[in-house]
């Protein structure tokens, strides 16, 4: 048995250290003197790097530290993943793209032949993270009004008419949503494999939606025994239906050589949170999953160790940087151990981060993936 | 005005051409060892080089529901040809406008303001309404924040795109079409407008109609014209070859010389963008680039001077 493991390529910047806020490679600071991608020359000028220079380099380094590809996450205020994976198709060999796209804001048989233009120019290294939740004013933002249920209705319908015009030929459809009649890829593009579907989502909407489409169910990381609930009843739920459903887990690790350099980072990284952050994180959200999420409050700590929820697990990730609560913090046998325990949960497949991603591609790759599989008693046995 | 010419990369044309599905599957005596990664997409940054080598301004990929996703492709060569303005037509029934618009901003952000946005011709007056509210809300959430729309298209509430995303400029909107409507939404929304090719006369009183209902609104916008172009050192070697290959109706064919005096003419109409195109894109993106474009050139810089 094999893991895929991906990485992640920050489309909303990155920065040099958990320990500051200020996101200084890309330009979603204030331009200056520290920041890089763009950068100012040795004049002071702008020096010509834009970010996607910057992820440029995450994507290789990801792919030569072994990681099989990236997520590329898509929210309002970042770069587009169906703009940087084809930018970058060219300058990476096998590093997967997984394109973080929601499916309400593309026709889906246009979806489709860009999926399959991808696919010939990539060599099928396309996968999909179909998102549905989110919502609320975020939503109209996007200029999408559809209430929350229905999004995964209209997901459903989306992938039956991708999945439907990919054979080619004549594919006709009638839905709430959707109604083609008489579509199909022409043969050049149809040729190509379809995408792999990654999902996520926790209501019970998502779940039906992800039963009937997705080869992963994708989950952050939750508290180990909830997350192993989960697991289990998306695997039930979908072979009820007469499928079998693959899991997956997306998690950020700060991992060092030793335990107490690890906490130093997440120490300091929250004594520097600004009060405006964390008034940020009290907003309403109609995600099942952030609710989740939220019920850790990592808004109202007071000490960093008051988020320490298990051995290694941290809950305040999201005061940090933008995205989910929960991490892995330890030395790399301890960051393994943790995995391994996910893999022996029921977690098919895994996407890391951590900050900065460039050098954290190399770390992780090289310290911590390969001492997966080992027994986690030899493993937290050498870590003390 | 300085005169734009782009090199028209059809991803449709010659469809064998580095296409691995049409390698010769056995029976060849050269020992192949092309491996799938070697494949059209490689043969697309040959003419995009070819362009960019022959001081071609940019890139414009038609349409072609048949073949590769001519926005994909623009983004796939963008990063090899780091000069060259990339125009990707599509149609505006394909995205909602505010993805649409984020994925030219993220477009323009990677690229140094290089994305151009070709729509594809309407069908019909409904598919014109709707391009129309389609860029209404994309410029919308560009330049405006917070942004809100209702209607009969799309709804937009609190929307705009934040910094650093609202720092680079829209792409310049090329919409195409000689109907009366057509015209008219070119009058109130296109940037450029590419007309067909035509003899001069029509294309002339095109112009002067457009720019009127243009002047009509306020606004002035640019021309240009898709032009297809077969050129030869001699005028007889430039027929014979039309003869051959077949070649639209409105083909300029001949030598050098005289057909960059044809487009030099349209120029003198007031077209300032041309998409020049030959069925043999890579061949004849050099042949155009090194030997008709300096005529044209030369001759549209000495009617400035004489202006």
């Amino acid at each position: 048995m094999t893991i895929d493991f991906y990485w992640r390529l920050p489309t909303h910047g990155c920065h040099d250290s958990l320990r500051h806020s200020a996101y200084d490679r890309g330009d979603w600071s204030r331009p200056g003197p520290y920041n890089i991608a763009p950068g100012l020359d040795r004049d002071g000028a702008d020096d010509g790097f834009r970010y996607i220079d910057h992820l440029a380099e995450i994507a290789r380094a990801a792919e030569s530290a072994g990681f099989i590809g990236g997520l590329i996450p898509s929210f309002p205020n970042t770069d587009d993943p169906w703009v940087i994976s084809p930018l970058l198709a060219r300058e990476t060999s096998s590093f997967r793209f997984m394109i973080a796209f929601q499916p309400g804001f593309l026709d889906p048989i246009h979806a489709a032949r860009m999926s399959a233009s991808l696919q010939r120019a990539t060599g099928g290294r396309t996968v999909f993270n179909i998102i549905t939740g989110g919502g609320g004013p975020s939503q109209l933002w996007w200029g999408d009004g559809f209430s929350h249920d229905d999004r995964y209705g209209r997901t459903t319908e989306f992938l039956d008419v991708f999945r439907g015009v990919w054979k080619g030929g004549d594919f006709s459809y009638d839905g709430r949503f959707y109604s083609v009649a008489g579509e199909g890829l022409p043969p050049l593009l149809a040729a190509e494999e379809l995408p792999e579907i990654w999902f996520s989502g926790s209501s019970d909407a998502a779940l039906q939606s992800a039963a009937k489409h997705a080869d992963y169910y994708l989950s952050w990381l939750e508290p180990f025994d909830q997350l192993t609930e989960k697991f289990a009843r998306v695997k039930e739920r979908t072979a009820a239906l007469g499928g079998e459903q693959k899991c997956a887990v997306r998690v950020d690790l700060v991992a060092r050589a030793t335990e107490e350099e690890a906490w130093r980072d997440i120490r300091i990284g929250f004594e520097n949170v600004p009060d405006e952050r964390r008034a940020q994180l009290r907003g309403p959200t109609d995600s099942v999953g952030a609710a989740r999420q939220q019920a850790l409050r990592p808004s109202e700590a007071r000490r960093y160790d008051e988020l320490i929820v298990a051995p290694n697990l941290w809950g305040g990730f999201n005061l940090l940087r933008g995205g989910p609560a929960l991490g892995i913090v330890g030395s790399y046998e301890q960051c393994a151990a943790r995995l391994n325990d996910l893999i022996a949960r029921g977690t098919d497949a895994f996407i890391l981060a951590g900050t900065p991603h460039l050098e954290e591609a190399y770390r992780i790759g090289e310290e911590v993936l390969p001492l997966l599989g080992h027994e986690n008693a030899a493993l937290l046995h050498a870590a003390e | 005005m300085t005169i734009q010419t782009y090199w028209q990369l059809d991803v449709a044309a010659q469809p064998g051409r580095s296409e691995p599905s049409a390698r010769p599957q056995a029976g060849t005596i050269f020992r192949d060892v092309r491996t799938r990664v070697i494949n059209r997409y490689d043969y697309y940054a040959r003419i995009a080089q070819a362009a960019a080598q022959t001081a071609f301004d940019g890139l414009f990929l038609p349409y072609r529901p048949e073949a590769d996703d001519s926005a994909i492709v623009a983004a796939t060569i963008a990063r090899e040809v780091p000069r060259l303005t990339l125009i990707p037509e599509f149609p505006g029934s394909v995205a909602s406008a505010v993805y649409a618009a984020k994925q030219a901003v993220s477009f323009q952000r990677a690229t140094h303001d290089r994305l151009g946005w070709a729509i594809a011709p309407a069908a019909d007056a409904e598919a014109l309404d709707r391009t129309e509210e389609f860029l209404t809300v994309a410029h919308g959430v560009h330049g405006t924040r917070p942004f809100s729309f209702s209607g009969a298209y799309f709804e937009v509430q609190g929307g705009g795109f934040e910094a650093p995303l609202n720092r680079v400029p829209f792409p310049r909107v090329f919409l195409q079409g000689e109907s009366e409507e057509a015209l008219a939404l070119s009058a109130r929304a296109a940037d450029v407008h590419l007309f067909g090719a035509a003899p001069v006369a029509h294309l002339r009183s095109l112009v002067e109609g457009l720019d009127g209902l243009a002047a009509g609104r306020g606004r002035s916008i640019a021309f240009g014209v898709i032009q297809p172009v077969l050129v030869r050192e001699d005028r007889d070697e430039a027929l014979h070859e039309a003869a051959r290959t077949g070649v639209p109706a409105a083909t300029i064919v001949g030598d050098y010389d005289a057909v960059a005096a044809r487009l030099a003419e349209l120029a003198g109409i007031g077209i300032g963008h041309f998409v020049l195109g030959a069925p043999a894109s890579l061949e004849e993106a050099y042949r155009v680039g090194q030997h008709l474009l300096p005529r044209f050139r030369a001759l549209t810089g000495r009617v400035r001077a004489a202006a």
